[in-house]
């Protein structure tokens, strides 16, 4: 069995989207910024079970509201990707409103959240502060190290497939 | 150029990343802002010296001004080519392709018509159908041919079908690129209640159809004309009503696109 599905990557400038994008698909990192204009489209073939599911990942600019994005470039989309930055708190000052925004803008979609560049920081420590602040993050993941970034994907693929 | 050079291009072209081009405008903000806030508080002293200064410089531009900008281009050449160059090239480029095309095309056409009884034939075809004999020879050299066929699903711009004359580069890519395009020109004109017909790239010519909650992009290489378009637009009607979106049968669709495509 074949299925396709359109994952998009949302969240600031700098956060690490189009990092964890490429570590994902072309297993390689760069230190150099290279800020996205428009859209930057990859696929990548995973399996979820005895299905051969086809991420289209959609990298777009970054935002820092989520409602400035193109909203016709978030349509279709089954899952998203909320990126932050935990050396800077402002990514993340508004988490859950603005996952509050994409569950009821886009209700069929499902959303997994990442804290990405986790290799410079005291994961334990921040976690303690995410607690404080009621943000609950799914994953702390370095897109530099390569550390779940593959979880993160295989997880949001199961999601969208299974429904759950 | 290969498939794959042309979608590196494509991307190139239309999305893609340009740190260059996002620093460049970064850079440049960031001086005007500081040129406009320092003017706002210098303007006011700074106005009424001017005033008086500028009737003398206005006369003293021709002798003064003139060697200074000639000397700084000259020395700067290579600088002024650099920032010049991405931006006419691009200009250039286009002019040159569509130049090169238009003698090879002028040449072409006159081989074929000296002498050559087809000559005669097009004439008696230009009187009896009203079409012009440059269009006729036109056509006759370039003959129009649909590459490559997509049933895109707007929105996601995942691919419901496709069909290729060649075994093609990846699609899924082109085809999410095609949605994004078309999502953010149509979103430009959101006013004008306009959709993205076409769009046009190298020598081939893409052909967007749009239904709800799908369109077709139909590749096209040689002459689009409007007769072609015409035909075109009404097979895609005919195709279109053998997809029902609540539940597409992909394999149908798909043995109708790769009917049509070779044709
Ligand atoms: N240390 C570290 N730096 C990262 C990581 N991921 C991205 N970066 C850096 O953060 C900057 C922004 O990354 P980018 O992927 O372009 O962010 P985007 O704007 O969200 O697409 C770049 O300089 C990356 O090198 C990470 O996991 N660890
Ligand atoms: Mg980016």
């Amino acid at each position: 069995m074949n299925s396709s599905k359109k994952v998009v990557l949302v969240g600031h400038f700098g956060v690490g989207k189009s990092s964890l994008m490429r570590r994902f698909v072309q297993n390689t990192f760069s230190d150099n910024y290279i800020v996205t204009i428009g859209v930057h489209i990859l696929k990548k073939e995973i399996k979820i079970e005895e299905l051969n599911l086809t991420l289209v990942i959609w990298d777009i600019e970054g935002k820092d509201d989520i409602q400035k994005v193109r909203s016709s470039y978030l349509l279709g989309t089954s899952g998203f990707i909320y990126v932050i930055d935990p050396t800077r708190s402002q990514t993340y000052e508004r988490f859950n409103e603005e996952i509050d925004f994409l569950k009821t803008t886009y209700p069929t979609s499902k959303i997994v959240s990442v804290a990405n560049k986790s290799d410079l920081i005291d994961i334990e420590e921040f976690k303690k502060l995410l607690e404080q602040k009621n943000i609950s993050i799914d994953y702390f993941a370095s897109a530099k190290e390569g550390i779940e970034v593959e979880n993160l994907f295989q997880t949001i693929g199961l999601k969208m497939v299974k429904n759950v | 150029m290969t498939d794959s050079e042309k979608l590196i291009k494509l991307k190139e072209l239309l999305l893609s990343e340009d740190r260059d081009f996002a620093q460049n405008i970064l850079q440049k903000l960031d001086s005007l802002e500081d040129t406009v806030n320092t003017h706002e508080k210098l303007s006011e002293k700074v106005n009424p010296i001017i005033d008086k200064k500028i009737d003398t410089f206005v006369e003293e531009i021709p002798t003064k001004l003139g060697p200074v900008i000639a000397d700084a281009l000259t020395k700067s050449q290579d600088k002024v080519v650099e920032a010049l160059f991405p931006i006419i090239g691009k200009m250039i480029k286009k002019y040159i392709q569509q130049e090169i095309k238009a003698l090879s095309d002028s040449i072409n056409s006159q081989v074929q018509t000296t002498f050559s009884i087809k000559t005669w034939q097009r004439k008696v075809k230009a009187i009896f159908t009203g079409v012009s004999e440059k269009e006729i020879i036109l056509s006759e050299m370039n003959q129009t041919s649909v590459e490559q066929i997509f049933v895109i699903e707007k929105g996601s711009g995942l691919i419901i079908s496709s069909a290729s004359k060649q075994e093609s580069i990846d699609e899924d890519m082109i085809a999410g690129m095609l949605t994004a395009i078309k999502s953010f020109v149509e979103d430009a004109f959101k006013k004008d209640q306009q959709s993205l017909e076409s769009i046009q790239y190298e020598l081939f010519e893409i052909h967007i159809q749009n239904f709800t909650s799908y369109y077709f992009a139909v590749v096209i290489s040689g002459g689009f004309d409007a007769s072609f378009k015409n035909k075109l637009e009404n097979k895609l009607f005919d195709i279109a009503s053998h997809i029902k979106t609540d539940a597409v049968d992909k394999e149908h669709i798909t043995i109708k696109l790769t009917e049509f495509i070779h044709e």
